[in-house]
């Protein structure tokens, strides 16, 4: 490895009673460029300040820079320079990372002082994420998810680019429970076998009849009418905030997302993506804990789906994420591997007739449990549609008569369950169960069931749970025995 | 010990053993009630009758009438509140107008939270709060004796352990 190693330094007594760290491990450091990566932040921030200061005022923002004041605008800037790299340094100087079998160990912090231990039994996902400037100077941040609630991930950024790829094979590979023997050569990255792919054309596509462009279209067409009925052309420019809001939106979903590819490997699902910053995700067998495919109104001519999952670790509440997309976007067959990819046995004879029905269908066909007759008004529109169906796997909840939707939760991934009911609900007769999941873009519901429907499937579905997790696969994804 | 507030349906499963929170936690709700309503209350009563003006009497008449309202509430929320410890998972039900009944399993627990504010701890209760993986599993049982709370926490504890799977 290219990687400086440092010469593994008993950590300080003191410091080491929070988390207890075995004595034996090589200490690592990051790569020595990362403060000049890292150090921009300061000057970042100088600069929305300075635009957010000026920037609806250059002509004075012009006028202040006669004279000598330019003089005290660079002198902050370079002051700003040395603290950022400065700090970024100091901060380098003070990180270090170890692995062993059980975990990976993080140290950092300058003045608070942080010792970070996560444990590879509860890895849920690897991503190493390369934004625009690093993967100009060929480095590479590795990023673990560990389930432990915001902020519990382990970031080690920056790494050699290769030496990412090799550590996360790394990881994946102690993570899966092979333990590796002390002076054994790293294991070679497993085959990965390449299942969807997103081209650009495609992208451009779907954002094009996205729910995005029906709002744009409206907002021009209602332009057109405010200037045509005032007749004042000035109108035009209150759109312009909304039309930088597009602008963002469409640009952002097009460098997240493409180039998106997916591939599966003993080690799970790998995603690859990214025009800019590339991002490529690994999520081990069994961490998908509910997905959910969607459909708007002009996806429905082309047949398309858009696939999203919620694995722990990934928050998902940052709308700017894209790391809990599975397909951007697809058509019928794509979305179908796509959930072959989380779900390879869906438990029924013929998945496709199954996934069929939840995908377009409504009413009982498929053996789905719709919304009774009586509490149409609490969906006029699509209470037909709105359903479950139970596989030996998985609850499939269908829903959705704009938007078509079908979140399916595998019965193991259930966290726990709860029965609603709001008066109009009661008069009704029908409740609400909602399936409880980690946090992300899904959150399973089916709505408005017969009230003693709704609490059969609870005491059902309770059951199934245990049962599934009683013989879900282990945790350590390739050890023989598990540990489950 | 259920006939007051429960019909038969699907918050009512067969076979389940309900056990009440105290009639504290309602003591409790109601003087954080009395604070929160009786001061501007007083205050309205007050600037009413310094004042003369007789209209502004509909202040402190309406905070009277949330507090009777709030006493009329309080007192059968707590009593809807239940909770009950089966084989396998924890039972929490509360709610007249909008009922839920949340099911967490012992082996989806990830830890327990033991609270007890001050005005808790002045009227003798505790709240036991559980924690999955999933933010959105709102299992918190308010109004329970320090013992109970203390002895429901460790036993749930050591039944998750016993129980643990991943996530």
């Amino acid at each position: 490895m290219s990687e400086p190693l440092a010469s593994s330094p008993t950590p300080d007594e003191a410091e080491a009673s929070a988390v207890v760290v075995p004595a034996d491990l090589t200490w690592r450091r990051m790569h020595p460029v990362t403060p000049a990566v890292k150090g921009w932040k300061v000057l970042a921030v100088m600069l929305v300040i300075a635009a957010q200061q000026f920037g609806n005022n250059l002509s004075e923002a012009g006028q202040l820079l006669h004279g000598r004041t330019w003089l005290i605008a660079v002198g902050v800037i370079v002051a700003g320079a040395v603290v950022g790299f400065g700090y970024a340094a100091i901060a380098w100087r003070m990180t270090r990372f170890a692995i062993d079998d059980e975990a990976v160990y993080l140290h950092s912090g300058v003045l608070f002082r942080q010792q970070r231990k996560a444990r590879l039994d509860r890895l849920q996902a690897v991503d190493v994420v390369q934004p625009v400037l690093a993967r100009i100077l060929g480095l590479a941040e590795l990023k673990l998810e560990v389930a432990g609630g915001t902020g519990s991930g382990v970031s080690l950024a920056f790494l050699n680019e290769d030496d990412a790829g090799v550590l996360r094979t790394e990881l994946l590979a102690r993570a899966a429970g092979v333990r590796r023997v002390e002076g054994a050569v790293v294991p070679p990255p497993v085959p990965e076998q390449p299942v969807l792919e997103v081209p650009p054309a495609r992208l451009v596509a779907g954002m094009a009849r996205s729910g995005a462009t029906i709002f744009l279209v409206l907002g021009v067409i209602g332009l057109i009418t405010a200037v045509v009925w005032s007749g004042e052309f000035g109108t035009i420019f209150v759109m312009v905030p909304a039309m930088f809001g597009f602008v963002a939106f469409y640009w952002g979903r097009f460098s997240r997302e493409f180039n998106f590819r997916a591939a599966i490997s003993p080690d799970g699902i790998g995603l690859r993506h990214g025009l800019l910053e590339s991002r490529s995700q690994t999520v081990p067998p069994g961490r998908v804990q509910a997905l959910r495919l969607t459909q708007g109104p002009l996806w429905r001519g082309p047949g398309w789906w858009r696939v999203e999952i919620n694995v722990a670790g990934y928050s998902g509440v940052d709308a700017q994420s894209t790391e809990n997309v599975l397909l951007p976007v697809g058509d019928r067959d794509q979305a179908l591997v796509a959930i072959w990819l989380v779900l390879p046995d869906l438990g029924v004879v013929d998945p496709r007739a199954l996934l069929t029905s939840a995908l377009d269908g409504s009413g009982d066909e498929g053996g789905f449990t719709t919304m009774p007759r009586q509490a149409r008004w609490l969906d006029p529109f699509g209470w037909r549609r709105t359903g479950y169906v139970v596989t030996d796997r998985a609850l499939l909840i269908r829903s959705g008569w704009l938007i078509h939707r079908l979140v399916i939760v595998p019965h193991e991934r259930t966290q726990s369950l709860s029965l609603e009911q709001g008066p109009v609900q009661r008069k009704l007769g029908v409740a609400s169960l909602v399936v409880h999941s980690t946090p992300g873009p899904v959150s399973p519901r089916v709505p408005h069931l017969l009230a003693s429907v709704a609490g059969e499937l609870m005491t059902e579905q309770a059951a199934r749970a245990r049962t599934a997790r009683a013989s879900a696969g282990p945790e350590l994804w390739m050890s023989p025995t598990g540990d489950s | 010990m259920t006939s007051h507030v429960v019909p038969a349906g699907p918050f009512d499963p067969p076979d389940v053993n309900w056990a009440p929170v105290s009639r504290k936690l309602a003591s409790a709700r109601l003087s954080m009630t009395a604070i929160v309503v009786g001061v501007p209350a007083v205050g309205g009563a007050v600037a009413a009758l310094l004042s003369g003006i007789v209209w502004l009497w509909v202040i402190p008449g309406v905070f009277v009438a949330l507090g009777l309202w709030a006493a009329w509430l309080i007192p059968r929320q707590v009593r809807a509140v239940g909770y009950a410890e089966r084989a396998d998972d924890l039972l929490i039900r509360k709610g007249i107008m909008f009922r839920s009944m949340v099911v967490v399993p012992y082996g989806r627990m990830q830890y327990v939270d033991v609270q007890a504010g001050p005005l808790a701890r002045a009227f003798g209760i505790a709240s036991v709060q559980l924690h999955t993986a999933s933010p959105s599993s709102d299992a918190a049982i308010d109004g329970l004796t320090p013992v109970e709370a203390t002895r429901l926490r460790d036993k749930l504890a050591s039944r998750g352990e016993a129980r643990l799977a991943g996530l």
